[in-house]
């Protein structure tokens, strides 16, 4: 009989408390009678039950007036949720029953996922909702209103416990481990899907969920390639191979992210100056992200850092947590709302800001996981800055 | 460089990598959805954009599954299409604009990083004068042959939404088995990426013979067997399996089960799935940390009769009903108990799919196999009592005189001693 090892598997019962007080305090400021997560947005779900399906993960219907939620799933139990409501492969009507159940015949349904949000689905503007089982659950509830309310459990995601601190510094030291894999195999003549096979062991045998490692891999100095997702196909390392990688692992459901550039050879003396003002804007940016700071003065700050040396640097950052997490901010690029946003001791955020050389042939960037806090941003990882070289 | 696996002969990623389907695949595939179309009487058949598998923890064919017809007509993980049956070029809308060989002319779905997908759709469907047509749309329920595990369908509702409030004068019907007719029938390039496939799960499946022990923590074994696949060029697609002791409850773990560790006796039931040129292939083989017990014995040779049984029942025109009663009827004769498991194979989500929760299939009994389908065949037998159970299979495919296991692979249990 095989044995189980003493290792962590679920969250707390006042984790689960702090999450759900916490979307009901957002919907009752809102005006909603409860937050609804449908089939479809399983990011969400995941956040407020723990439970990821084997199949269709679960939908939450979280009354605003302190009632208990009420969860369908299809498979899965847990500390948090003892006994939800069984179904089977078609969610449509169990999803309006739920509803029903709770009263929400002719109430405000706030339901997240439906767009995309300023801190969570942040590249899905159309939301992550399944159009047939939730096209049916208006019909069957035609007196009730549904609003998007993706930014209420957002919110609530947007600031991480201690708890949710200490899973995503273990993703980050497993993130750390699979860049050290790689490190070990890199040399002239490797089979690049090698760099990716080294690297997903590592962290699989570490209890990382799998999360795809992404990689651009290219002579130094050429236009950046095409971005890998699954193992290169077609390359083999040569001298000056730049390689570019997000390692991302997953531990206590939260997607950890390092980023961390390597070199086959040594660095051309053009690059140096980049590199630094790559790593002086990683430092002294995180000396700005203290609380009350908000994301305009960031990335204020940021994109003017490197004029002073006759450079570029732009802000590249976004929110860690259970997956599409925000603000997102790319190459300086910030989406309306978010200039005004304050940073809140307890947010997570991979850091890796961009540093180029004048014409912008060169370009740089490195970082990985830091944490707000009250005197700044702290790394979550315990790499040193710089381009690793292979020679 | 190349690796002899089973008997295929395979480079490395680095030296034989895959470069895509070609341009006459693409027209057997559009054309084929034209075909179906025309038959169901639509104008156009679109895929509207999906929801986004990886991100929705759902099971491993599922998450697959979710954008296979985008897939399967495009060779991009994400974008839409229409294709107008009269033979018109299709309209394929991406986010950025990207394209590939076989669609050299996307359209961007909007401004920005993140565009919404809605008025882009609604603007093709226009272009091609769809204002007031019968459109089939792919992947609003679960399907005959696709999307069978998603009987709700695979469709993002707030683009699909604001679609069909810019043509109110259309009418959107589902049409997932107009694409799904055309997935159920393989072109020889997509049997020879299958077999591609099946080859790497086996070398997958070797390694996990080679490295198994007792003592062995279960996620060290896993990370080795994807780490095999994943250097020899599969897609990452996880490992699922069952751990258990012979007669025991049998769990099903999708990840990395770290926590536990392996003893002697322990059965390691794995369904090695790789990926390669995006079509799902997938290898079943139990493995004993011990040597198998005398009961166990006529439950494995059972299932191996069945198993072969089944191969040579599978001819072209033979009807699932058929084939589903002679195989739940064939372990009677020996006093014990055998179902039918199967699957579709492709991009993900591949039926009919027979599993021990729906083994009679109503709604697909009237469906013929045909030569060049491909599934994973994998029947059960049971033990009279039906404690003991046994199940092996891997990708079949369908010619004129049965079913043929591309692995070529013998079922039993292998034994690590």
């Amino acid at each position: 009989m095989s044995t189980i090892v003493d290792t962590w598997r679920e969250y707390s019962i006042a984790e689960r408390d702090r999450r759900w007080n916490g979307v009901r305090a957002g919907a009752a400021m809102a005006g909603l009678d409860c937050v609804f997560v449908p089939l479809g947005n399983s990011i969400d779900a995941r956040y407020l039950t723990q439970i990821r399906g084997a199949v269709q993960s679960s939908c939450i219907v979280l009354p605003t007036d302190g009632r208990e939620p009420t969860v369908i799933t299809e498979y899965g139990t847990n500390n948090w949720i003892s006994e939800p409501h069984k179904v089977g492969r078609a969610w449509s009507e169990p999803m309006a029953q739920m509803l029903l159940d709770a009263g929400m015949q002719r109430a405000r349904i706030g339901v997240a996922g439906l767009k995309g949000g300023t801190f969570s689905h942040v590249r899905s503007p159309d939301g992550v909702v399944n159009e047939t089982p939730f096209a049916h659950v208006m019909q069957r509830l035609p007196n009730a209103t549904f609003e998007d309310a993706t930014d209420i459990v957002g919110a609530v995601r947007f600031v991480k416990s201690d708890e949710e601190i200490a899973l995503l510094t273990r993703g980050a030291e497993i993130a750390e481990a699979a860049i050290d894999e790689i490190v070990k195999v890199v040399a002239p003549g490797v089979d690049a899907s090698l760099l990716y096979a080294v690297a997903m062991e590592k962290m699989l045998e570490m209890g990382s969920e799998f999360y795809p490692l992404a990689l651009y891999i290219q002579q130094l100095g050429a236009p950046q390639g095409r971005r890998w997702t699954n193992p290169p196909h077609g390359i083999r390392l040569e001298k000056n191979t730049l390689i570019t990688d997000e390692v991302s692992a997953v531990w206590g459901h939260l997607v950890a992210q390092e980023d961390q550039p390597i070199l086959v050879g040594s660095i051309p003396e053009a690059w140096k100056p980049v590199i630094d003002v790559q790593r002086d804007v990683f430092y002294a940016g995180l000396e700005r992200m203290k609380p009350g700071t908000t994301f305009g003065e960031l990335n204020e700050f940021v994109t003017g850092f490197g004029a002073s040396r006759g450079l570029r640097t732009m802000t590249l950052m976004h929110g860690r947590g259970y997956g599409d997490d925000g603000p997102l901010i790319v190459r300086s690029e910030v989406p309306p709302g978010v200039d005004k946003i304050e940073l809140q001791s307890g947010n997570v955020f991979i850091f890796k800001p961009i540093a180029q050389n004048a014409d912008g042939t060169i370009e740089f960037t490195w970082g990985g996981d830091v944490v707000v806090t009250e005197s700044g941003a702290r790394p979550l990882f315990k790499r040193k800055h710089g381009m690793i070289e292979i020679r | 460089m190349t690796a002899a696996i089973g008997s295929v002969l395979m480079p490395s990623p680095a030296d034989g990598p895959w470069t895509g389907f070609s341009l006459a695949e693409r027209d057997r595939r559009w054309r084929s959805v034209r075909e179906n179309a025309a038959k169901a009487g639509f104008d156009c058949t679109f895929v509207p954009l999906c929801v986004d598998g990886r991100n929705l923890h759902l099971s491993l064919e599922q998450a697959r599954g979710t954008r296979s017809d985008i897939r399967y007509l495009t060779q991009l993980e994400n974008a839409a299409i229409a294709i107008p049956t009269d033979g018109r070029s299709p309209i394929v809308i991406t986010q950025r604009g990207e394209g590939n060989s076989w669609v050299t002319e996307p359209r961007r779905a909007g401004p920005g990083w993140f565009p919404s997908w809605g008025q882009a759709m609604a603007d093709a469907l226009m272009e091609l004068g769809m204002d007031r047509a019968r459109i089939g749309v792919s992947g609003l329920k679960g399907g005959k042959v696709t999307h069978g595990r998603a009987l709700d369908g695979v469709v993002n509702h707030t683009a699909y939404a604001e679609t069909k409030r810019r043509l109110p004068n259309a009418t959107f019907e589902d049409a997932t088995d107009v694409v799904g007719f055309a997935r159920y029938m393989k072109g020889d390039e997509e049997i020879a990426a299958l077999k591609r496939g099946a080859a790497i799960a086996q070398a997958g499946i070797d390694e996990m013979v080679r490295v198994a022990r007792p003592g062995m923590n279960a996620g060290v074994l896993y990370a080795r067997v994807m780490r095999r696949m994943l250097e020899l060029g599969s897609e990452y697609y996880p490992l699922a399996w069952r751990i258990s002791t012979i007669g025991g409850p049998a769990p099903r773990y999708e990840e990395a089960p770290y926590w536990i560790q392996l003893d002697s006796m322990d059965v390691v039931a794995p369904e090695v799935d790789a990926v390669w040129g995006g079509l799902v292939a997938q290898e079943m083989q139990p493995i004993l940390l011990g040597r198998v017990p005398e009961q166990l014995k006529p439950v494995i040779q059972l299932q191996r009769d069945v198993f072969q049984a089944g191969l040579e029942y599978m001819k072209p025109g033979t009807l699932f009903g058929d084939l589903i009663d002679f195989i739940n009827g064939f372990g009677a004769k020996r006093g014990m108990r055998t179902i039918i498991l199967m699957h579709g194979r492709g991009y993900g989500n591949d039926g009919p799919l027979l599993t021990p929760g729906d083994i009679s299939a109503d709604h697909f009994r009237d469906v013929p196999i045909q030569k060049a389908n491909a599934w994973v065949w994998k029947p059960t037998a049971f033990s009279a009592d039906g404690k003991l159970q046994f199940s092996f299979g891997g990708v079949t495919i369908v010619d004129d005189d049965g079913g043929h296991l591309v692995t070529g692979r013998t079922p039993g249990m292998i034994e690590v001693v």
